[in-house]
């Protein structure tokens, strides 16, 4: 103990003090870097990390893709109808995925439902037309006085069904339920 | 009983009770010793960990081994590798705030260790 108080009261003790505080501090710096190292070491070793997993498999995978798409074989010219993409899928050219219609309720082809819901609608060309052309078709007859036919494929009966409705509904553009369908 | 007795021992070589330089150990041992015994090197440690961890300098070491290790592949990789990556690093990029703190700490230890 007479050694360390003879080094506190002499000034070359400070320099040996503070060589020794580094010597401590730099002890305990590599023994915390020891630490750091062996925990993700731990986890390394242990895979316990999905995403670098994760990582390694998307570049294999992708990797993969690519010398898919370097092949000839896979090209559309050869292959006709069934193009395979680069993860070596192949989709057919008209979705065939089959649903219902949320407005008329039939059964409908994905690749077909664009077209089927502007009729069903009433949105398209067509539908507008019918719509418009059955409506006058019924003023028509009825300022005639002619009797109402009973066949009419765009029926007036429709029309005056829309309109007896009490509905403030437009006449075109707009169905109430189970609309007429072009064949 | 005797010749059990000598049988059985298997004693190192006593060590020269002439050569006074091996019993007496380093400064640096003596205080290492007195640090672990007052519990303050565990306290030490704590404190740096916790400041070093606060100070993003924890997440900054991790960086590096998990560039490392997916550089290599992560089964190729050894604890020795891992250290010796981060070691250079590690200690230039300490903030001179908690250093310096630490330092202080230590020289107060060692002064009053000395009383």
């Amino acid at each position: 103990n007479m050694f360390f108080v003879m080094l506190v009261i002499f000034p070359m003790s400070i320099v040996v003090c503070v060589q020794l505080a580094l010597h401590v501090f730099g002890d305990l710096l590599d023994s915390i870097i020891v630490d750091v190292a062996s925990e993700c070491h731990r986890i390394a070793r242990l895979g316990l990390e999905r995403k670098l997993d994760e990582e390694e498999e998307e570049l294999r995978l992708s990797a993969q893709a690519r010398a898919r798409i370097a092949d000839p074989s896979n090209n559309v010219e050869a292959n006709g109808k069934y193009v395979v993409d680069i993860f070596g899928q192949t989709h057919p050219p008209v979705a065939n995925e089959i649903f219902d219609c949320m407005n008329c309720g039939r059964s409908i082809m994905a690749g077909r439902f664009a077209p089927h819901l502007e009729k069903c609608m009433g949105k398209g060309r067509k539908a507008r037309l019918k719509a418009t052309r059955s409506s006058t078709a019924a003023q028509n007859r009825y300022s005639r006085g002619s009797p109402v036919s009973t066949y009419s494929p765009y029926s007036s009966t429709a029309s005056i069904n829309r309109l007896s409705n009490g509905n403030p509904r437009v006449a075109t553009g707009e169905c109430s339920n189970g609309t007429v369908e072009e064949p | 009983m005797l010749k059990n007795r000598r049988q059985s021992v298997n004693r190192p070589p006593t060590p020269d009770l002439t050569d006074d330089q091996a019993k007496v150990p380093t400064l640096q041992e003596v205080i290492n010793i007195k640090l672990i015994e007052s519990g303050e090197k565990e306290q030490l440690m704590e404190l740096v960990r916790e400041k070093l961890t606060e100070c993003g300098w924890k997440d900054e070491m991790e960086t590096i081994c998990r560039a490392y290790i997916k550089k290599q592949g992560r089964k190729n990789v050894t604890l020795d590798e891992l250290v010796r990556v981060i070691t250079p690093k590690g200690r230039a990029s300490i903030p001179d705030s908690i250093k310096a703190e630490l330092l202080q700490r230590i020289r107060t230890f060692l002064v009053s260790a000395a009383l």
